[in-house]
């Protein structure tokens, strides 16, 4: 039996459109005082998601894709846990990369090194691996020459280098990868998408959210198509991806935009 | 900190021996509270990306900012000391009472820094009424004053403020070279542990729905 790397069993995520903004306290007087002046708090309620499940076998891939506003994003950041699902569940197993956005914590008025040092510890690298491992990681983003300029001096495209070096240094069962590869230049690109292939001979899994098809059939072996936060289509890439681009053909949609509640 | 020892110990004429230590003293025990406390207030709105982008337990951003604030006040101590001998005060080993009334105050800071900033995401005029709260504290903690003067039957009241527990111990180890009140500091650390189980529970609570906030 293959061992499941990530379960998301009917997940619903709910966000908040308020009418009227309370964000203080004193606003938050004033409204419970306006109560009887007919002007009631109230919100509306915006499913992002809507009971979307999906399984995802240890070693295999996933693509995420669909137009957007249909709940990639927010699918990424309840996978990597910085948002809670309002219903459902995600099960993992295995360790998941913390990370959606590359560069997260960099200052700018330190060194490369230490900028190194501790993004890896904020991506949970133990101290003492993370500088066995320095050099290597310096070497990966080309940086080596760099390493005690100051972080602020070195173009955007170094900085993500380095942020994406880092990342996979922390080597974790399961990898979330936002449009990350959008950056960088072509040499660079290949270097990562190297990098992934070698991750899943490993036998680690990969979540891509992409707009490009090509990469998404390339990776993964299994689709999950969204759109307005429901589940249109989900299983092998070839066929998810083909269905997703002749949706996009077509003018309208052909499906029905039901306003569906748990 | 100059114009205050002015002020209170030649214009108002204090009746405090060593007037000068025993400001600064307080000061020290005081600025640790008020910075740590309003540092950490804005931790959580001042770094959202720490929060929507990377999966970590979101207290360790409150906690580096009140030990980036304990580091702080530890180099103010160092500074101090050498300061308290000068004002012809004589250091005993009762001075190393200093470490663990430091840490019971982190402690108190940290408690409160919990809740403070995660109220502070949900409620954007918690600064301001957090500012205030401190001004206030300044004089309802006894800092600049000898607290005698307060009325006896407002004693009581004035002591559930831990500062003024944790002050008065500090003054007890440099100035009178005795160790803290057996009372005092059983209190402060009951009153922390209060505090904690409180922040932890409001941190926990509005944790959950922090990233959309932001």
């Amino acid at each position: 039996m293959t061992l499941t790397a990530i379960e998301a069993q009917e997940v619903w995520k709910q966000f908040k459109i308020p009418h009227e903004r309370r964000s203080t306290i004193l606003e938050n007087i004033a409204g419970i005082l306006s109560v009887f002046d007919d002007r009631r708090y109230s919100h509306e309620q915006f499913w992002a998601l809507k009971d979307v499940s999906f399984r995802l076998e240890d070693g295999d891939s996933i693509g995420i894709v669909g137009p957007n506003g249909s709940g990639k994003s927010t699918l990424l950041k309840l996978i990597a846990r910085t948002m809670k699902p309002d219903r459902g569940s995600i099960k993992y197993n295995g360790s998941v990369a913390p990370i959606l956005e590359l560069g997260i914590g960099f200052q700018g008025d330190i060194t490369v090194k230490e900028n190194a040092l501790i993004y890896g510890i904020i991506l949970g690298i133990p101290r003492t691996q993370l500088k066995k491992r320095l050099a290597s990681i310096l070497e990966f983003a080309g940086l080596t020459r760099f390493q005690d300029a100051k972080l602020k001096n070195l173009s955007t495209g170094m900085t993500v280098r380095l942020g994406f070096s880092i990342a996979i240094e922390s080597n974790p069962d399961i990898f979330l990868v936002d449009e990350a590869l959008a950056v960088g230049d072509m040499e660079f690109q290949q270097k990562c998408l190297d990098k992934f292939r070698e991750f899943k001979k490993e036998g680690k899994s990969i979540v891509l959210v992409s707009h490009s098809m090509n990469l998404v059939n390339d990776f993964c072996e299994k689709t999950l198509y969204l759109s307005n936060g429901e589940t249109r289509a989900f299983g092998p890439s070839i066929e998810v991806t083909q269905r997703y681009i002749a949706d996009m053909q077509t003018p309208r949609p052909t499906y029905r935009n039901v306003n569906r509640q748990p | 900190m100059v114009i205050l020892t002015l002020v209170f110990s030649i214009l108002l004429r204090v009746n405090i021996p060593n007037y000068a230590a025993w400001v600064l003293l307080g000061l020290l025990v005081w600025r640790f509270f008020a910075i740590g406390t309003s540092q950490a207030l804005g931790c959580i709105l001042g770094n959202p990306s720490l929060v929507t982008k990377v999966y970590l337990p979101r207290y360790i951003i409150v906690l580096s900012s009140n030990i980036a604030t304990l580091m702080g006040s530890a180099l103010e101590f160092l500074i101090l000391l050498p300061l308290l001998v000068i004002l012809g005060v004589t250091l005993t080993p009762y001075a190393f009472l200093i470490a663990p009334i430091l840490a019971l105050e982190f402690l108190l800071i940290f408690a409160l820094s919990l809740s403070l900033s995660s109220l502070n995401v949900k409620y954007r005029d918690f600064y301001q009424i957090w500012d205030i709260t401190l001004q206030l504290g300044f004089w309802v903690s006894p800092i600049v004053y000898d607290p005698n003067i307060i009325p006896s039957r407002y004693q009581f009241l004035y002591y559930l403020n831990p500062l003024t527990r944790l002050i008065d111990s500090t003054r007890n180890i440099f100035l009178l070279n005795a160790a803290p009140s057996l009372f005092d500091i059983p209190v402060v650390i009951a009153g922390t542990g209060i505090l904690l189980l409180i922040g932890f529970l409001i941190f926990r609570r509005l944790e959950s729905r922090m990233a959309e906030e932001l």
